[in-house]
């Protein structure tokens, strides 16, 4: 009987010393929430009902854009329909809401210059591809008749300021950049653009379709009232020139302009292929995304606020700690210190599991998780109060402190049991059917829930047993155990 | 809360001792009424006044940034020129400013954040912004309904099939009671309500459940074997577990509002966390109804259900026509844990016998109440179940 009460009690500190170890030696630490360190958070969610798979496809669309942003831990996933994008520690917060969360700003920019792919000096001066095959062109939808024209006006000369590609976040739309346009990933031509003259809100509509006058794929789309005044206006301008389609500081297209007079819809023609012309009309439509996503609810959070949380966080947690145990210790007197044991064995397996979860599957203590934890206190806490009052009970029936630790055990477990099933019923019900931030608090209560079941078999009990059973333990008088359960009657002359 | 012995020591020494005698079931409608006019007076507030949401449900925008020494008159005066000036304007924990506007437009957004910077002396990227669509509290809403809903059926289902439906039926109706109440005292209060407040809540839901569970548990293990025996009835038994367990209700009570107290007073209130005051609110209510209504309410339904069941009132009928100690009498635990010595082996089965273990501690013994004429309601109510 009294070897494997020695083994359970070893064996679980051996495992909570094991896990701090592997923690503190492979790196892990609890990756804070966005509100504990600063960053950004933002919800999005589709205008209108979109398959699985269209949400999907936004989600890596949203993944490729914030890796370009250099986020350390970004966490982009699906809640329900919604897209929830979190982004802790960003430097320039509204600039990462920016590029995130709004479906990216569609921009006509005139084409000044076309250039090689490759950023070679030896090869600017170059003259501008053939635009036999490649080169879209445009077509008024009144005229029907696609006549390509040929595509640069101005190109041979090395463009002003160098010729480099312009990063991403350089790409503003009143100055002049270089930007590429890819096919399959790779980069086939850049282009040296003036600043936007218009963007994509001037459209109403796009839909690619096959045109069969001429065999081929093209993308027809409409222009909304103002927009419609707008295009001919840049029309005009540019007519017989080249304007690039532009999105996600990419050229998506290059059509030339045939004629001033567009009357609130146009057709762009080109060498596309049913997927392209497909492709390129969503862009359109959408942006780069394939569906219209809405900013739901944005939040920004400081650094400097962030630790300030934290501090509250930990204060709050601390004080409620010493708080509890204080409390176990002047009722419960020795066993109050078994609850100290108890909690610091817990506090360990769970500083473990949510290093490793934060080290492998991107689990974020949060503000709300913290709290979840301080509260998570109280129903540790609570097991012992109904395990310790059992003994008392078992004492108060007459039976020495040595065999009451047993029974009361056993007895108490099934009670604790019970009532930790009911609790984590509650915390996994929400953590399976809510959104948003506060499903860690569900979490961290759920985990503690069970933490409290399995620490309170394999340490408590063999700690209690244990120490029943010692009768230096039991009779001394500060820390009688016979005290802490108020057994007058009995052997323990407290 | 009645007590119907002499005392026998302090309140404080029968508390500890486990020897209290409150009469916790036959009270019932005055538990009952003191619920009912609580949760009146929370409906009526709610249909005059309603509830006071956050940004959350309502859709808007706040700011938040901490600014030492400021007060809520100079917020107003430095959101004078933005347009912003009849914003909500909170300080917490005398540090932390929080100003809350209906939607904005990202100009208008970022000239407040300009103002409150300059306000606090520190930079834009200082200010935290948080703005919310106007769907989006009512989609936290609408989940939090469907997790309440699955909650009450895993819940009925899991005592069901661990105790009896009848226990699920009375730990639900305090669960019911325990949403009234504190729906009714959020809009009593106008304290806001946020989606942070309705998950907190909705997780102490799951945690006052420990305490009715704590309770049934004892009053399924007594069932056994006193009621079984046929020496006490079943409201009874219950009464009695009550006050066995009381202590430990109070314990578990207590410990479980230290922390939340303390993410309440510490991180809410000095360190002006507020999120935390959201949680820690709602947890506190949470939690104070709950360990009302796991006495109150959950163990008088559960006495009322199953004393009408055939074999319950059989016993009752019988008590009442002997109309003797045992019936007359509520029994200290101390006495009934002696009473039951014998029969109930499994759990109370004494080494020790039973009376020699309690002869040092002079104990009460078994006595008739004293007013035994307050008893004369009783009759009456049974009367009206048959």
């Amino acid at each position: 009987m009294r070897r494997p009460l020695v083994t359970s009690l070893v064996g679980i500190l051996v495992i909570a010393v094991l896990s701090v170890v592997y923690t503190q030696v492979v790196g892990n630490k609890p990756l804070l929430g966005l509100d504990l360190q600063g960053g950004v958070s933002v919800v999005l969610k589709p205008v209108k009902k979109v398959d699985s798979g269209v949400l999907n496809q936004s989600i890596s669309i949203i993944r490729s854009r914030v890796d370009a942003l250099g986020v350390a831990e970004p966490d982009i996933s699906r809640q329900g329909d919604a897209i929830v994008v979190q982004l802790p520690g960003v430097k320039d917060p509204e600039r990462a809401l920016r590029i995130v969360g709004t479906t990216a700003e569609l921009r006509f920019r005139p084409v000044l210059n076309v250039l090689p792919a490759s950023d070679n000096p030896a090869t600017t001066t170059t003259a501008a591809p053939t635009t036999t095959t490649t080169a879209p062109s445009t077509t008024t939808t009144t005229s029907k008749v696609p006549t390509p024209v040929p595509t640069t006006t101005t190109t041979t000369t090395a463009p002003p300021g160098g010729t480099a590609t312009t990063p991403r976040e350089q790409d503003q739309p009143e100055k002049t950049v270089i930007l590429p346009e890819t096919k399959a990933g790779n980069v086939v031509r850049r282009y040296q653009l003036g600043p936007a003259e218009l963007t994509g809100r001037v459209l109403k509509t796009a839909r690619a379709q096959f045109d069969a006058n001429n065999g081929a794929w093209a993308v027809n789309f409409e222009l909304n009232g103002e927009g419609a005044k707008k295009f001919d206006e840049l029309a005009a301008k540019y007519v017989g020139r080249q304007v690039a389609i532009v999105l996600d500081s990419e050229v998506k297209s290059a059509p030339t302009i045939n004629t001033a007079n567009f009357q609130g819809s146009g057709q762009i023609t080109g060498d596309f292929t049913e997927k392209e012309a497909k492709e390129l009309a969503l862009v359109l439509r959408f942006g780069a995304l394939p569906v219209q996503l809405q900013a739901e609810n944005s939040e920004q959070v400081s650094a400097s606020l962030g630790s300030d949380s934290l501090r509250a966080g930990l204060g709050a947690g601390l004080v409620g700690l010493a708080l509890v145990v204080l409390y176990m210790i002047l009722y419960y007197r020795a066993l109050g210190l078994v609850v100290l044991l108890g909690l610091a064995l817990s506090g360990a397996l769970m500083w473990s599991i949510v290093s490793f979860l934060s080290a492998n599957n991107g689990l974020a203590l949060s503000l709300a998780g913290a709290t979840g934890i301080i509260v998570s206190v109280g129903v540790t806490v609570d097991s012992y109060v109904v395990y310790f009052e059992r003994l008392k009970d078992e004492i108060r029936a007459g039976k020495t402190i040595r065999s009451s630790v047993d029974r009361g055990f056993a007895r108490a477990y099934r009670t604790i049991l019970a009532a930790d099933a009911a609790s984590f019923i509650g915390a996994a019900l929400l953590y399976l059917l809510t959104v948003g931030a506060v499903r860690g608090f569900a979490f961290f209560l759920g985990l503690s829930t069970v933490l409290d079941v399995v620490v309170a078999y394999f340490f408590t009990r063999p700690m209690v047993v244990l120490l029943g059973r010692n009768r230096a333990f039991t009779e001394a008088k500060w820390l009688g155990v016979a005290r802490g359960l108020a057994a007058t009657s009995e052997g323990g002359r407290a | 809360m009645s007590v119907t012995d002499k005392p026998t020591g302090s309140l404080r020494h029968r508390l500890y001792q486990g020897e209290t005698n409150f009469r916790f079931i036959s009270l019932w409608r005055r538990w009952f009424l003191i619920s009912g006019v609580v949760i009146l007076i929370g409906i009526l507030s709610l249909v005059f006044q309603g509830l006071n949401f956050g940004i959350d449900f309502e859709g808007g925008t706040s700011w938040e940034v901490t600014a030492p020494g400021v007060s809520v008159e100079a917020t107003r005066d430095a959101l004078g020129p933005t347009g912003q000036g009849d914003a909500q304007v909170q300080i917490l924990g005398g540090r932390r400013l929080l100003v809350e506007a209906a939607p904005t437009g990202p100009e208008e957004q970022a000239k407040v954040t300009a103002a409150l910077a300059k306000l606090a002396k520190t930079s834009a990227s200082n200010v935290a912004i948080k703005s919310v669509g106007p769907s989006w509290g009512g989609e936290v809403t609408s989940k939090a309904q469907r997790a309440l809903v699955f909650f009450f059926l895993a819940i009925a289902l899991y005592i069901s099939l661990r105790f009896e439906w009848k226990m699920a039926v009375a730990a639900l109706a305090a669960v019911v009671h325990d949403i009234l109440v504190t729906v009714g005292v959020y809009s009593l209060s106008g304290f806001e309500v946020t989606p942070a407040t309705v998950i907190a809540f909705l997780t102490i839901l799951g945690f006052s459940l420990y305490d009715t569970i704590v309770v049934f548990d004892k009053v399924d293990e007594n069932t056994k074997g006193l009621a079984a025996s046929g020496r006490l009835t079943y409201a009874d038994t219950v009464n009695l577990s009550m006050n066995q367990v009381l202590m430990r209700s109070l314990n578990t009570s207590l410990v479980a509002i230290l922390p939340i107290l303390s993410v309440l007073v510490i991180g809410a209130g000095v360190l002006g966390a507020a999120t935390l005051k959201d949680f820690g609110l709602a947890l506190l209510i949470g939690l104070l109804t709950g360990a009302y209504s796991s006495i109150y309410v959950a163990a008088p339904v559960l006495a009322l259900l199953k004393e009408r069941e055939p074999r319950y009132r059989a016993i009752r009928q019988r008590l009442d026509a002997r109309g003797g100690v045992g019936r007359g009498a509520v029994l200290t635990p101390a006495a009934a844990m002696a009473a039951s010595g014998g029969m109930d082996g499994a759990g109370l089965g004494a080494e020790v016998p039973a009376g020699e273990a309690r002869a040092p501690k002079a104990p009460t013994p078994p006595r008739p109440r004293q007013q035994s004429n307050r008893g004369a309601p009783r009759p009456r109510k049974r009367g009206r179940r048959r």
